[in-house]
C-alpha cells in the first residue's frame, strides 16, 4: 500500500476536530443553523463555539450571518458548497479507516 | 495530518462516525414539522367535498352538468366540474405551499434549524403549473382527470418534495400511501367498495356518491397529520 492511498490522507485537520465536524454535520442537515442550537447541541461555551466557527469561516467551509429578530440578536450558520464537499470527504475517509480496521482485526 | 491515533476515545474514527450519525438524526428530528402541512392539505381536500357533490337528479330533476366553460383554459384540470371548484383549487394550490413555507420559517426560527422549504414552494409552483398546462396539450391521461381529482396528485407531488426537503422516511411513507389514495380516487369509483360493504343509497342520495373519492385521501392526510403531531410533540417534550 502506498502512503498516498492511505485514508488518513483524506482527513483535513480543520474538519477532523470533533466539534467542528459536529458543526458541519448539523449545518449540512439544515438550510442554516442557529448559534444557540449549535451551542446546546455540541455542549460548547459561546466563546468556544465562536472560535470553531471562525476557523471554519476562515477556511470557507461555513458562512456566518448576524442579524436581529425583533430585538433579539441571532447568528445563523450556513454550510458552503466547499464545506459540504469537505464533510463528505471526511466521512468517506473515516468510513474507509473503519473498514480497514475491521478488515485487519483478527477473526 | 490529523490525529487519528485515538485510544478508542472520542476522536477514534468509529466513534466520530457514530457521533455524526447521532447528530444528523437529532437535527432531522428537530427539523421535522410536517404534521401541519398534512393537516392543512387534508382540510383543503376535505373542504373541497361540497364542490364534488353532483347536482340533484332523478324524477323531477333533469341532469344538468356544470362546466368550467367560463375558465376554459383550466377546464382540463378538473374535468366536468364547476368553475367554483376550479377557482377553489387554484387558490389552494397557490396558497397551500406559501402557508407551508411560512410554517417552516416559523418552526425553523423557533428550534434554530431552518428547513430548506423554499425548494418546496418552487417545486410546488412548478408542478402546479405543469399540471395546469400539460392537460391543455393532452399530455396527461384523461383517466387521471375525469373525476376532477388531479389536484390530489399535485398535493402528492408536493408531499414527495417535502419528504425530500425534510429528509424524512416517515413523510415518504405518508407520501406513498397518499399517492396510492390519490391515484385510487382518480382512477376508480371508491363508492363501489361501499356498495359492496352494504351501503345502498337512495336515488336522491346518489348525488353524494362521489364523496368517498374525496374523503378517503383527506382522511389519509388528516390521520397521518394527527399521528405525526403526536410523535413530533412527544419528541419535543423528551428533548
Amino acid at each position: 500500500m502506498t502512503a498516498a492511498a492511505h485514508p488518513t490522507n483524506g482527513l483535513d485537520e480543520t474538519v477532523h476536530q470533533r466539534h467542528r465536524l459536529g458543526i458541519l454535520t448539523i449545518a449540512a442537515e439544515a438550510e442554516s443553523a442557529d448559534f444557540g442550537y449549535l451551542r446546546d447541541a455540541l455542549d460548547l461555551t459561546p466563546g468556544n463555539l465562536s472560535r470553531h466557527l471562525t476557523v471554519l469561516e476562515d477556511a470557507g467551509l461555513v458562512q456566518v450571518s448576524k442579524g436581529y429578530e425583533g430585538r433579539r440578536p441571532r447568528t445563523w450558520v450556513k454550510i458552503t458548497g466547499e464545506g459540504r464537499a469537505a464533510l463528505t470527504a471526511e466521512i468517506a475517509a473515516l468510513t474507509e479507516l473503519v473498514r480497514r480496521h475491521d478488515g485487519a482485526a483478527p477473526a | 495530518m490529523a490525529d487519528t491515533d485515538g485510544d478508542g476515545g472520542s476522536d477514534a474514527p468509529a466513534s466520530l462516525l457514530s457521533e455524526i450519525r447521532r447528530r444528523r438524526k437529532d437535527a432531522r428530528s428537530v427539523r421535522h414539522a410536517y404534521w401541519l402541512p398534512l393537516i392543512l392539505f387534508g382540510l383543503v381536500i376535505g373542504a373541497s367535498a361540497p364542490f364534488y357533490v353532483l347536482p340533484p337528479f332523478g324524477p323531477g330533476h333533469p341532469v344538468v352538468w356544470t362546466s368550467a366553460a367560463s375558465l376554459p383554459a383550466l377546464a382540463p384540470l378538473l374535468g366536468q366540474n364547476s368553475t367554483a371548484l376550479t377557482i377553489y383549487w387554484l387558490i389552494a394550490i397557490g396558497a397551500g405551499p406559501y402557508v407551508t413555507w411560512l410554517w417552516y420559517l416559523r418552526h425553523g426560527r423557533q428550534v434554530g434549524l431552518m428547513t430548506p422549504a423554499r425548494g418546496f414552494v418552487i417545486a410546488g409552483v412548478v408542478v402546479g403549473l405543469l399540471c395546469l398546462v400539460l392537460p391543455a396539450f393532452q399530455l396527461v391521461p384523461g383517466d387521471l382527470m375525469v373525476r376532477g381529482t388531479l389536484p390530489f396528485l399535485i398535493v402528492a407531488a408536493g408531499l414527495w418534495v417535502l419528504a425530500w426537503a425534510e429528509r424524512s422516511a416517515g413523510l415518504a411513507v405518508v407520501a406513498a400511501v397518499f399517492t396510492g389514495a390519490a391515484l385510487l380516487a382518480s382512477l376508480y369509483n371508491v363508492e363501489n367498495v361501499l356498495f359492496r360493504l352494504g351501503w345502498h343509497p337512495t336515488i336522491a342520495d346518489m348525488r353524494f356518491s362521489t364523496l368517498p373519492n374525496i374523503l378517503l385521501p383527506a382522511l389519509v392526510l388528516l390521520a397521518s397529520g394527527a399521528g405525526a403531531y403526536l410523535v413530533q410533540r412527544r419528541r419535543q417534550v423528551a428533548s
